[in-house]
């Protein structure tokens, strides 16, 4: 689904799906993991999430943007997200969780940005690759 | 393979090359050592890709602590024509004015040792690092406007402050020409619950004690005696710049082909100075410096409640000075033999001006600019004063740190935070962090050898140095 990349000074996961929809899947769910523990998220809210961009890659770091403004921003974590709608340069869909409780979800790193550092997001033997970077 | 060349060990330069782009040469400054360690990563690339900047005057600078970075490597320098020149977000960093703030006690180390784990416990209590939860500061949204606009006065003004902590912080805790209107009411909700917050990665606040005096007449002017404990508060702007520099570079991304500019890295995104989106991101900047030195200042206010609670009303905390390593100023200096306005890019890099220039508080003005260079947790962190040679080859800058050199996963490789605990308490350091993953990333064994870092900037001439800190308790994220 994803892994952890290294970096020197910050962190990175490459993520995989079947199609550009489980693939932003996958690379929202990184990034929640990423930044804190969603094992005893509860799916209590539906939180609507939208981003446009002009390719896949530049899509998939402002859908990230959305997700850890949700995050830092309204303070909610999320274990599940799905995709309704997908293009190179608009994607919609929403995420379930609840509001962030330090004790139930303990955090892990304060995620400060996604970055275009080495981004790519491709097709590769059938499925699809992103690979992303996090400025910590 | 990129080709180094060297003529005295210390300045290595990379000649400007055309066919990358390059406008400029890149010049490094570091030790045969450290530039061995330097090849490894890819910041030399990025040092390369700073070179093709339009308008970049001089050259691509860095500083013996540079690591990889995204777009700007970090401890980076690079100055760009103010009228002709490009600003460039990636230059500055996510976290707008991270810096450092150096804190005088009236205590020495003994007095403090006995009492140390009831003040790092106080001291974590009082400060929260924000990595779950709110700080303990609620702002309406005028207040929030007039933090942006007035950094460390606001807090002046409201009673959080002394009129030396002001005074003895770069600009003053404030820079002029911050517009909250263009802060996106995102970077607001995101920065509003943080202020007074330390946040995570490697930003810290750690209580140390001088022990050695390298530069007895400026020791003097800054009040520091061997054996005095005084303490070390590393952080910024929080979310709110975060958000900042993400809203920016998306906005960049796209403006730069109006532009008809094409850069080697995305993350490099930049548009000239002059241009709306360049003055917009200049104003949205200084706001979130401004909120940076309003942070700090508010963490020594509750740091301040802290030590008098554990050692009673006679404490006195007093802030020796405060500089922020991440950041972009227009100053004027001089290039080929004429003056500039130039705008100064600073990505970990740290303002160094000489003695007898007039941006320094009057009581340091003989001894030169300080500057708090924060070591690894647990090792040592320096204090230095800037020295002619910065404003000759540097801009008037700087390092700003150790500089990483292992990856957060391999430093987390091996061992528990347990065990970096005791190793740390076995050397005299006490550690309290809100998160596991803290403590492992941080090790010391995962940043150059501090040390070695400064001996290159005080051998070059762009700094002296003043005096070497030892830490005592370390609280962070």
């Amino acid at each position: 689904m994803f892994e952890v990349l290294e970096h020197t000074a910050d962190i990175g996961f490459r993520a995989w799906g079947s199609t550009p929809a489980e693939l932003f899947v996958h690379a929202a769910l990184a990034l929640e993991a990423i930044a804190l523990d969603t094992s005893q998220a509860e799916e209590r809210y539906v939180y609507p999430i939208a981003a446009a961009g002009e390719d896949y890659e530049t899509l998939l770091v402002n859908w990230l943007n959305e997700v850890l403004y949700y995050v830092d921003g309204e303070r909610v974590v999320m274990g599940r997200f799905q995709i309704d709608q997908i293009s190179p340069e608009r994607v919609s869909g929403k995420g379930w969780g609840e509001p962030r409780d330090p004790a139930r979800h303990p955090p892990r790193l304060v995620v400060k940005g996604v970055t275009y550092h080495q981004l790519s997001v491709k097709q590769e033997g059938g499925r699809w690759v992103a690979q992303v970077f996090l400025d910590i | 393979m990129i080709e180094v060349q060297t003529e005295d060990g210390i300045r290595f330069r990379i000649p400007k090359q055309e066919s990358l782009g390059m406008r400029t040469d890149v010049l490094v400054f570091a030790s045969p050592e450290l530039i061995e360690q330097i090849r490894r990563d890819l910041s030399l690339r990025q040092a390369v890709n700073v070179a093709t900047l339009p308008g970049i005057v001089g050259p691509s600078l860095a500083m013996p602590d540079i690591h990889q970075g995204y777009g700007f490597p970090i401890g980076g320098v690079a100055a760009t024509d103010w009228e002709e020149g490009v600003v460039s977000p990636g230059g500055v960093g996510f976290d707008i004015n991270c810096g450092v703030r150096l804190v005088t006690t009236n205590l020495e180390k003994d007095e403090v040792r006995p009492k140390l784990r009831e003040l790092v416990n106080q001291a974590f209590r009082d400060i929260p690092c924000g990595t779950g939860g709110k700080g303990r500061i609620e702002l309406r949204d005028k207040e929030l406007d007039d933090v942006l606009v007035k950094g460390a006065r606001w807090m002046l003004e409201k009673g959080f402050a002394e009129e030396r902590d002001i005074e003895c912080a770069e600009e003053g805790g404030r820079l002029e020409g911050a517009d909250p209107t263009h802060v996106s009411s995102r970077a607001k909700e995101r920065g509003r619950p943080q202020l007074g917050t330390i946040g995570s990665g490697n930003h810290f606040l750690e209580i140390q004690y001088v022990e050695k005096i390298h530069h007895p007449e400026a020791a003097r002017a800054m009040n520091l005696h061997e054996g005095q404990a005084v303490v070390l508060i590393h952080c910024g702007s929080r979310g709110l710049g975060h958000q900042v520099c993400t809203d920016f570079l998306a906005e960049m991304g796209a403006a730069m082909k109006r532009y008809g500019i094409s850069l080697p890295d995305r993350q490099l995104a930049c548009v000239p100075i002059q241009s709306e989106e360049g003055q917009g991101y200049l104003a949205a900047m200084r706001a979130s410096a401004n909120f940076a030195w309003a942070n700090r200042q508010a963490i020594l206010h509750f740091l301040r409640d802290s030590f008098r609670r554990v050692f009673g009303n006679h404490v006195r905390l007093a802030t020796l000075y405060d500089v922020c390593h991440n950041i972009a100023k227009r100053e004027r200096h001089e290039v080929d033999g004429k003056k500039r306005d130039v705008l100064v890019h600073r990505k970990g890099a740290t303002r160094a001006f000489p003695p007898g220039h007039r941006e320094i508080p009057a009581v340091y003005r003989h001894i030169g600019q300080p500057v708090l260079i924060p070591g690894s947790m647990g090792t040592a962190s320096w204090i230095l004063v800037g020295a002619e040679g910065a404003m000759r080859e540097t801009f008037g800058s700087v390092c700003h740190g150790a500089g990483r050199l292992m990856s957060r996963t391999a430093a987390k490789k091996g061992r528990t935070a347990k065990q970096v605990e005791k190793e740390l308490e076995e050397r005299g350091v006490i550690v309290r962090s809100e998160t596991k993953d803290g403590i492992l990333e941080e090790i010391p064994e995962a940043y150059k050898d501090v040390d070695e870092v400064i001996e290159v900037v005080h051998q070059a001439g762009l700094a002296r140095k003043v005096a070497r800190l030892r830490p005592m308790g370390v609280i962070k994220g």
